[in-house]
């Protein structure tokens, strides 16, 4: 029955079904008056039903281009992917596996064990996103979603002050330097970034929930960081089946604001073990279930005394690995110590 | 179900004496009408002095409801339909066609469910532009995650139209893709009103030309769309997931259509991947595959758990190249 696809309360399709109205075609010359009689129904609500039926009959005769009102043609993506820009994360090798940073548009899940530098990964895009176009930024601000509390400012000013620096040394050397951006201050960075700390996982739902209308508000928006998305769902949830359709409804969401908004959505999310096929993995938290909500996945990890980053998941990039390290300035490239040659 | 009175400015032989007349018996709506004896209603009518209207009133409402359930087919219409209509698309990949006996048939939902990175979005991708390109048919697909990726797209449409690895000319690739349509949606909701839409276009191409351009709906991945309503308190997830999944299965069936949907796997006995979306979902699509993917390489392993002509626990190997 067609009206079972309304998106209106069980209760209404239910006085729907019973009144007679079990097709949208029977809805759409009716007046909400009459809906709101024949229902015994408030007239807003009738007026809501109304709102929500298609309006039927008017089938595209334009003859050629027969496209159904918000799609679009590979081709058209093609050439739109083309001039994407993406964020810099500052560490030249993770960069290249990225395909030249952290690209819009996607949700990008990063995940490793605690102390590998997710947080510090997360607090370097929030700064880099907001350099100018030529330095691998997008002149946006960062909203950044804190969950565990691990957000220190001071950290932010330092990452920021050596962002600032690198700058500087870039503009030297080219002879076209922006006036607006040269009177960037590395405290002008501290003020782009909008701060939300979380509490429970009602209140990051909340959040999430409400950031369409922030962002609609705040347009220079480039990126969204939200450090750790898990945190508040692993503990003391009881009823697995609800917490399996909270978070399968936030993924949603978060793909919505990425699409709509044209912005970053990073994702940071801790490791557990997982027993599989006789013996213990880690693997990243909230399960399978979670595991299809991001575009891409990063996962950070430690080999030898080296710290990696490898693309698990990606719909157009290799799975690859790079080398990065965490250092005073921030994330940048691992100068290897190792005096042994490397072999390629 | 409509009620008497609103078929009469449809047919005005159901004027208000006869709309009186069945009121009388109890019977208001089209649904009365099936529901009560008819033979004592005749009776009864043959007894009224305006016996002729009421008989033509009667015989016309029976007439309605006829023209409202599908054209009964014996077999060999089916078979007719079947090799004329029902053919197979082969999906670019080897092994899955071997596996599938061709391909993915016309008229079928196929399901493919997979743990996470398990190469679901690539497979979808590759039978896109196959499709694409061999069979010269429209791909509607239906994108849940911002993972459709022309770039890739267009790689796969390379490396199928020149092996020799020479770019394919920009005027082919350009008619070639324009057939790839993507929509993005979030919610059931959405996808509904897209499938709605697909339908109407899909009816008024029939109407004009006697065969419609498109022959694959992908949706990557339905899963993502169903699991936020499944299981709360009463059945409207089931029941939307089942209404979404009999609006697919009737496409698929009318138009020619094939359809290829997506799910994602949860742990299941002894830590085996299962399909997720529970047992009702398991009579829903004709077709369903499990992937898994070879521990960081290129190779995949798909087996059959359920197909209406071919045993199931099948297996099959392929490689997806970069």
């Amino acid at each position: 029955m067609e009206v079972g696809r309304l998106p209106i309360s069980a209760a209404l399709k239910g006085k729907l079904v019973s009144a007679g109205y079990t097709s949208l075609s029977l809805l759409s010359s009716l007046s909400p008056s009459h809906l709101a009689r024949d229902l015994n129904i408030s007239e807003n609500e009738a007026l809501d039903i109304l709102n929500h039926a298609p309006h039927d009959g008017r089938i595209d005769t334009s003859g050629g281009h027969h496209i159904i009102s918000g799609a679009q043609t590979a081709w058209d993506m093609l050439h739109e992917e083309e001039l994407l820009t993406r964020i810099t994360t500052s560490s030249v090798d993770i960069d290249n596996i990225l395909g030249g940073g952290i690209s819009c548009r996607e949700v990008t899940e990063i995940g490793g064990v605690p102390g590998i530098g997710k947080t510090q990964l997360g607090i370097q895009l929030a700064v880099n996103v907001q350099l100018p176009v030529h330095c691998g930024g997008l002149g946006g601000k960062a909203i950044y979603i804190d969950t565990e509390g691990s957000f220190m400012v001071e950290r932010v000013l330092q990452i920021a002050e050596a962002c600032w620096d690198d700058m500087l040394a870039n503009n030297a050397i080219s002879q076209n330097v922006h006036a607006g951006q040269v009177g960037m201050q590395p405290k002008d960075f501290l003020e782009n970034i909008l701060y939300f700390r979380v509490c429970s996982y009602t209140e990051q739902i909340a959040l999430i929930n409400y950031l369409d209308k922030f962002i609609s508000e705040h347009r220079d928006v480039k990126i969204v960081v939200v450090d750790s998305i898990t945190f508040h769902f692993r503990q003391d949830f009881e009823d697995m089946a609800l917490r399996t359709r909270l978070l399968s409804g936030m993924a949603l969401k978060l793909m919505k604001l990425a699409k709509k908004f044209c912005l970053a959505v990073v994702l940071l999310n801790q490791v557990t073990t997982k027993y599989a096929e006789g013996s213990f993995h880690l693997t990243l938290a909230l399960g399978d279930s979670w595991s299809h909500a991001c575009t891409n996945r990063i996962i950070l990890y430690w080999n030898g005394n080296e710290r990696y980053a490898y693309i698990d998941k990606s719909p157009s990039l290799r799975s690859a690995s790079a080398p990065y390290a965490v250092t005073a300035r921030g994330i940048r490239n691992n100068v290897s110590n190792c005096k042994r040659i490397k072999l390629m | 179900m409509a009620s008497l009175k609103r078929l009469e400015t449809e047919f005005p032989i159901l004027d208000p004496d006869f709309q009186s007349f069945c009121a009388l018996r109890g019977i208001f709506t089209v649904q009365d009408f099936l529901i009560r004896d008819l033979q004592s209603l005749v009776a009864d009518a043959e007894q009224q002095p305006s016996s002729e209207r009421f008989m033509q009133a009667i015989n016309q409402v029976l007439y309605v409801i006829d023209g409202l359930h599908q054209p009964w087919l014996n077999g060999v219409d089916l078979m007719e339909d079947a090799q004329k209509n029902k053919h197979v698309l082969s999906t670019g990949c080897e092994g899955m066609d071997f596996l599938l006996r061709g391909g993915l048939r016309r008229g079928q939902v196929t399901e493919l469910a997979g743990p996470s990175s398990s190469g679901k979005t690539q497979f979808c991708l590759l039978t896109a532009s196959t499709v694409a390109y061999k069979h010269m048919g429209g791909v509607i697909y239906i994108d849940t995650g911002n993972s459709f990726s022309a770039k890739r797209i267009a790689r796969f449409l390379n490396q199928i139209s020149c092996p020799a690895s020479e770019e394919m000319q920009p005027r082919v690739l350009q008619e070639v893709m324009n057939s790839i349509l993507c929509h993005s949606v979030y919610d059931i909701f959405s996808m509904f009103d897209v499938l709605h839409c697909l339908e109407s276009k899909l009816k008024y191409q029939v109407m004009c030309r006697g065969d419609n351009d498109e022959r694959l709906i992908i949706i990557d991945s339905i899963s993502s769309l169903i699991t936020p309503i499944l299981g709360s308190s009463g059945s409207q997830g089931r029941a939307l997931m089942v209404s979404a999944m009999s609006l697919l299965k009737k496409l698929a069936h009318e138009y020619n259509l094939a359809v290829l949907v997506t799910n994602h796997t949860v742990g299941g006995d002894g830590g085996i991947p299962k399909p997720a979306l529970g047992e009702s979902w398991k009579t829903l699509p004709h077709v369903r595959l499990l992937l898994s993917r070879d521990c960081g390489s290129n190779t995949y392993q798909v087996s059959l758990l359920k197909h209406p002509s071919i045993a199931s626990g099948k297996a099959a190997k392929f490689i997806i190249n970069d």
